[in-house]
């Protein structure tokens, strides 16, 4: 169990490392369309085929924002209950905690600009806190070996 | 015994707390899964807005009930006009040379203008060649009967490959409207699969006379199918009208270079419009705005397509300010009284975390319920309703109301100064309370949803409902029909 928490905090980590890859990588593909003479407004944007280089990146932060990594979030939780990873269930929850700011201020970013300076703030919390628990997870394991009860 | 306990628990500590966490989720993930069909009618939950909810309601004896599939044109009279429409799915060729994988209504996309005059029965022979999923036509603003009204598993089935299916109805209003499939609405109108519809005024417009039906085709946009500019002939001093309709799912900014009027919203015409300096009009997804202007003059409709009436009078920059539909043109006496409504209701969009079929998400909300727990409205023919919609999701949705136009009462409390506002699509921006109201005259069971369509599809959708109707059709998987 003891892995499987390290193994799910590690996901989480790379997870977010991901998403702030796509997201730059939608942007950037974004400025580079306009550049070449793309015109973005709110119908182009809604529209289901707009396509230029790094559109799939808004697609795959969206998904992997609002539904995998909440619920890679409470897998770690469930797994902190049986991994008896010193502070394990803390970190889990701060891991989640940071999760659920993260997806609202995602989403309250598309009306308040400014927002987004948090959730982008708050991606480091959360990474340092998936990258801490792997971490603990890690020590836990080469300090005190797993003994099997009787 | 307790030494057992006190030996594990640990175990039983974590066992219950993860069955805190996963019993409630597994729960809600089965309770949100949908059955391979089912009937609107057992959507959700009624919501009466204050009004009785019997069947039979206050103004008079309703005992009977009425299938949809009954709400339909005089069946005595002959059309006055006749179309014929034919949907194919393949490699469609655009006006402008462009070629994009979609659907066409006789071979072509935006399909064929239908025109009629005021007062028309118009009768629309519709056949599915090969549209695998199967189609629908709704009448976007025209309030028809309900059973013409087109939407899959609602008020018919989808028209499957082969077959056919006719709809009749009169146009009693003259203006600008569109048809489009409300069957996989959210792919098939986006690849294609809608048209304009106009209707005339009795007395003949001598103004040249322009459609701009605005729609993005795989990235690309275009006016009536042509990129760019659209050049009209038309001679100095001509006045023409200007049809914009936007067939997105997004809102589309228009402004132009000289000044100009706006003449009718969503097929009502706006009482004694002024003229618009410094202003642009922000079109939401759905809507029409039919706009004024003497030649020559540029209609910038989004940053990359305008349309052009006589000699090109260069670039027109883009104004920084909406104009106000709330305080423009001329107040009028309505033909009802939205200060004494029978029935209120909320429409409060919100987004939060759930499962709907099955699907883990941020979902869209109804006065906090996710799809498909969302309110049915529930009214009886002649009540006056007033709808609150409000939005607190983070995102703009443009409403529409299927089958009625309503009256814009007032924006975050701002009561509206300015001509009657009628719409059958509005925009409500985040953060927003926009109050509309209506007279239920059109009996049914009606479609109340986001028209960006991909939101409709994630559940943005409620129903009206007359007290006394029932519906025969069904929805999901199994029935073949998903007019989202």
């Amino acid at each position: 169990m003891r892995s499987a928490y390290r193994i799910l905090a590690i996901i989480i980590a790379i997870e977010v490392v991901i998403q702030a890859m796509m997201i730059v990588f939608a942007v950037a593909g974004l400025g580079h369309w306009v550049d070449g003479g793309g015109t973005l407004d709110k119908a182009a944007f809604e529209s289901e085929d707009l396509s230029f280089t790094g559109v799939a990146g808004f697609m795959v932060h969206g998904i992997n924002g609002m539904m995998i990594i909440p619920l890679l979030g409470l897998a770690l939780l469930v797994v902190s209950f049986f991994a008896k990873v010193p502070g394990g269930v803390k970190l889990a929850a701060i891991v989640l905690g940071s999760i659920v700011v993260q997806v609202f201020a995602g989403i309250l970013g598309h009306d308040a600009p400014y927002i987004g300076m948090i959730h982008g703030l708050n991606a480091f919390v959360l990474f340092s806190a998936a990258v801490y628990a792997a971490r603990t997870a890690r020590t836990a394991g080469v300090e005190t070996p797993t003994t099997v009860a009787a | 015994m307790t030494e057992y306990v006190r030996a594990h628990l640990r175990q039983i500590v974590a066992i219950a707390a993860t069955l805190v966490i996963v019993v409630p989720l597994a729960w809600m993930w089965q309770a949100s899964r949908m059955p391979g069909s089912y009937s609107v009618m057992d959507m959700g939950y009624v919501d009466a807005g204050g009004g009785p909810v019997s069947g039979t309601g206050h103004h008079g004896d309703h005992a009977g009930t009425i299938s949809v599939s009954d709400l339909v044109a005089d069946t005595d009279r002959a059309a006055d006009v006749v179309v014929e429409l034919t949907a194919t799915q393949g490699t469609v060729t655009l006006a402008s040379g462009r070629e994009v994988e979609g659907f066409t209504f006789n071979g072509t996309s935006p399909g064929p203008l239908i025109e009629a005059t005021e007062g028309d029965l118009l009768e629309v022979r519709v056949h599915n060649e090969d549209v695998e999923d199967g189609i629908s036509v709704h009448w976007h603003g025209v309030d028809v009967p309900n059973a013409e009204d087109g939407v899959a598993g609602v008020t018919q089935d989808a028209i499957g490959v082969g077959e056919d299916h006719v709809y009749r109805f009169v146009v009693d209003d003259p203006g600008s409207y569109w048809y489009h499939s409300h069957q996989m609405s959210h792919e098939q109108v986006i690849r294609g699969l809608f048209g304009p519809l106009v209707v005339k005024p009795a007395e003949p417009d001598s103004r040249v006379d322009v459609l701009a039906v605005t729609h993005t085709y795989n990235g690309t946009r275009t006016l009536n199918g042509e990129e760019g500019d659209v050049l009209v002939d038309a001679s100095p001093g001509q006045v023409a009208r200007v049809r914009v309709v936007n067939t997105d799912n997004g809102a589309v900014r228009v402004w132009s270079n000289a000044p100009y009027d706006v003449l009718a919203v969503d097929g009502r015409d706006v009482n004694e419009p002024s003229e618009v300096v410094g202003r642009r009009v922000a079109v939401p997804a759905g809507g029409r705005y039919d706009l004024e202007v003497e030649v020559p003059a540029r209609i910038q409709i989004g940053g990359s397509t305008a349309i052009v009436l006589g000699e090109d009078p260069g670039p027109a920059d883009e104004p920084g300010v909406d104009l106000d539909m709330l305080s423009y043109g001329q107040p009028a006496t309505l033909p009802f009284d939205p200060t004494k409504p029978d029935r209120i209701f909320d429409y409060s969009m919100g987004r939060r975390p759930g499962f709907v079929d099955g699907k883990p998400g941020m979902w869209w909300s109804i006065n906090g319920h996710l799809w498909p727990d969302v309110p049915m409205y529930l009214v009886d023919e002649g009540d006056v309703v007033l709808f609150r919609i409000e939005n607190h999701s983070g995102e703009v949705h443009p409403m529409h109301l299927h089958g009625h136009h309503a009256v814009v009462i007032s924006r975050d409390g701002e009561p509206a100064t300015g001509s009657p506002w009628w719409v059958d699509s509005v925009d409500v921006e985040n953060d927003e309370t926009v109050e509309i109201a209506f007279v239920a005259d059109n009996p049914g069971i009606w479609m109340d949803h986001c028209h960006n369509l991909k939101h409709a599809a994630q559940g943005l959708v409620a129903h009206l409902m007359y007290s006394g109707v029932t519906d025969p059709y069904r929805l999901g998987g199994d029935s073949g029909n998903e007019p989202e």
